[in-house]
């Protein structure tokens, strides 16, 4: 981790920028609702919300007023510490390893650097899964402290899923680990530029059609580590934590009001992680395929004629192309919910522990057995 | 006081509270709970110390997967016998009370007498090498030390069918004969 910085104006600027990318998490989730109500009325043939305000967008402040303006409601059986920390605890996690992932390339202003990500890491990938599965323990709280059977048979069930598909999500990614040889983001991603080009049995392969991505390298980790991720952040097709049809709403059936609102912003924060993780492993990350960085440095100094302008454009460019990845895999998991019928229990435990599992396994050992093979023998 | 100081004192003294009440709690839920807490704060007090790697395995291995599953069979149980059986009793009570101050001895004997205290040529092998590098971490655990390592594996290998085996067995370990 780079500290906060020297001067008084580098601490200033970084310690707003936690604050900022905290708030745009916050932020995305009532328009990723809308996305979510309109996109679903979409595919199912229907209008969605569409009368309050252009578009039905002002629909967003009506619920955020109704979900603020109902009332505090706790079960008088259960445990009031638990059920009232459960949906605060369910934004920490979340939050925090959001902030770990970075979102464009760093801006340069004279003699400052400032990474447009919250903090950076040196073993982000470790940190990020070691932070977002403590949201466990909030799906356990929430469960247990609601004191009623239906609350707690959902938590029961989502925290065991997600500890079962916890392994398939780290061991999916062990063969991007040994591909870059890092855990640091930044450098992941700056190993993603330009065309595809690699080195084996002593000669160098390269292509111009193709981004040097990583899909290209673990497809078969991309398919296993984007299917983890719907599990993680109990999305449909694995939303057996909510099960409706058998468990009313499952952990958060007692929660109504802006507590329920918070599990939601947590949910939402575990669907941003997983796309930008998606984007960075395995798609570039900020960089735009075809364009390497100083190429659009380069353009910004022909445009503006200035170093700083240019700087700031380049982040700027660099930033909306994120932004484009991670719309898109936001998007695919909102497609995915409504086109996709719900697992039975035993099948999904099936998928996790017996099919992913032992896939994720031979990913790792033929990644490290082709690493090895192609740069130790030469012909 | 510096701000390294103060992150330090401030973990130290939420790791002790957090652990404290791993036993001091009467619920057993609110123990599992402290003690996650305290694998956190632990993790934090590597972060401080520049080992991230090792911070980011303990969050995963210990508050991820490892406390997550203790709090998920704690709350499967009917609580109000373990709670009895935790506020109550005598007996029980010294015996806690003689534990911790057995352990808390032999953590205190053991700082003591391995002059752990005073680290300068460790402090000057450490800075040798990148700070928070995983490299020298694996080199240490498959290189040097590998076969306690793959043995330690097998030994959890062995824990692991041995439960299995024994919850298959008649009755399994509930069984009431």
């Amino acid at each position: 981790m780079t500290s906060m910085g020297t001067t008084g104006f580098e601490i200033t600027v970084n310690l707003i920028k936690t604050v900022l990318v905290f708030l745009m998490m916050v932020q995305a989730v009532p328009i990723l609702v809308w996305l979510e109500r309109r996109g679903s009325a979409f595919i199912q043939n229907r209008f969605g919300p569409n009368r309050v305000g252009p578009l039905g967008l002002l629909q967003l402040l009506a619920d955020a007023v109704k979900f603020l303006t109902k009332e505090d409601f706790a079960p008088e059986k259960g445990n009031r510490f638990m059920f009232y920390a459960a949906p605060v605890f369910a934004l920490i996690p979340a939050a925090i390893a959001y902030m770990a992932i970075p979102m464009s390339v760093p801006l340069k202003l004279e003699s400052a650097t400032f990474l447009i990500q919250g903090f950076e890491i040196n073993v982000g990938i470790v940190f990020v899964l070691g932070i977002s599965s403590l949201a466990a323990y909030t799906i356990l709280m929430a469960g247990w402290g609601s004191g009623s059977k239906f609350s707690l048979m959902g938590a029961m069930r989502a925290s065991a899923q997600i500890i079962s598909y916890e392994l398939a999500l780290g061991l999916s990614i062990v063969g991007v680990i040994l591909m870059y040889g890092t855990f640091n983001f930044n450098e992941m991603i700056l190993q993603q530029q330009g065309p595809l080009s690699f080195q084996a049995f002593g000669y160098t392969v390269s292509t111009v059609a193709l981004p040097n991505w990583g899909i290209f390298y673990q497809p078969v980790g991309m398919i296993l580590f984007f299917a983890a991720t719907f599990a993680e952040s109990n999305r449909l097709p694995f939303d057996l934590a909510e099960g409706e049809a058998e468990l009313v709403a499952g952990f958060h059936t007692e929660y109504g009001g802006f507590k329920m609102l918070m599990f939601f912003i947590g949910e939402y924060g575990h669907m941003m992680i997983a796309s930008g993780l998606m984007a960075t492993f395995f798609f570039g990350g900020y960089g735009i395929p075809y364009v390497s960085i100083q190429d659009v440095q380069n353009f910004g100094m022909n445009l503006f004629g200035s170093e700083i302008a240019a700087n700031v454009f380049n982040t700027v460019v660099h930033f909306l192309m994120y932004n484009l990845k991670f719309g898109l895999f936001l998007w695919i998991f909102i497609h995915v919910r409504w086109t996709l019928p719900r697992f039975r229990y035993d099948q999904l435990m099936d998928l996790g522990w017996k099919t992913m599992l032992p896939w994720a396994l031979a990913n790792t050992m033929v990644t490290a057995t082709v690493m090895f093979v192609t740069s130790y023998f030469m012909f | 006081m510096t701000a390294d100081a103060f992150l330090f004192w401030f973990l130290a003294a939420l790791t002790i509270v957090s652990a404290l009440s791993v036993v001091l709690m009467t619920n057993p839920i609110y123990s599992a709970l402290s003690l996650a807490m305290t694998m956190v704060s632990v993790a934090a007090i590597f972060v401080t110390l520049q080992a991230y790697f090792l911070a980011g395995v303990q969050i995963i291995v210990y508050a991820g997967a490892v406390m997550v599953l203790f709090v998920m069979v704690l709350m499967l149980f009917d609580l109000k016998h373990e709670l009895q059986a935790f506020t109550r009793g005598r007996f029980s009570g010294a015996f806690k009370i003689a534990s911790i101050g057995s352990l808390a001895g032999l953590l205190v004997g053991a700082m003591y007498t391995a002059n752990v205290l005073t680290v300068p040529e460790a402090a000057s092998v450490a800075n040798t090498t990148p700070k928070g590098a995983i490299t020298p971490l694996a080199e240490e655990l498959f290189l040097r030390n590998v076969f306690g390592f793959e043995a330690l594996g097998v030994l959890l290998l062995v824990i692991a069918v041995g439960t299995v085996a024994l919850s298959r067995s008649k009755g399994g370990t509930h069984a009431r004969h």
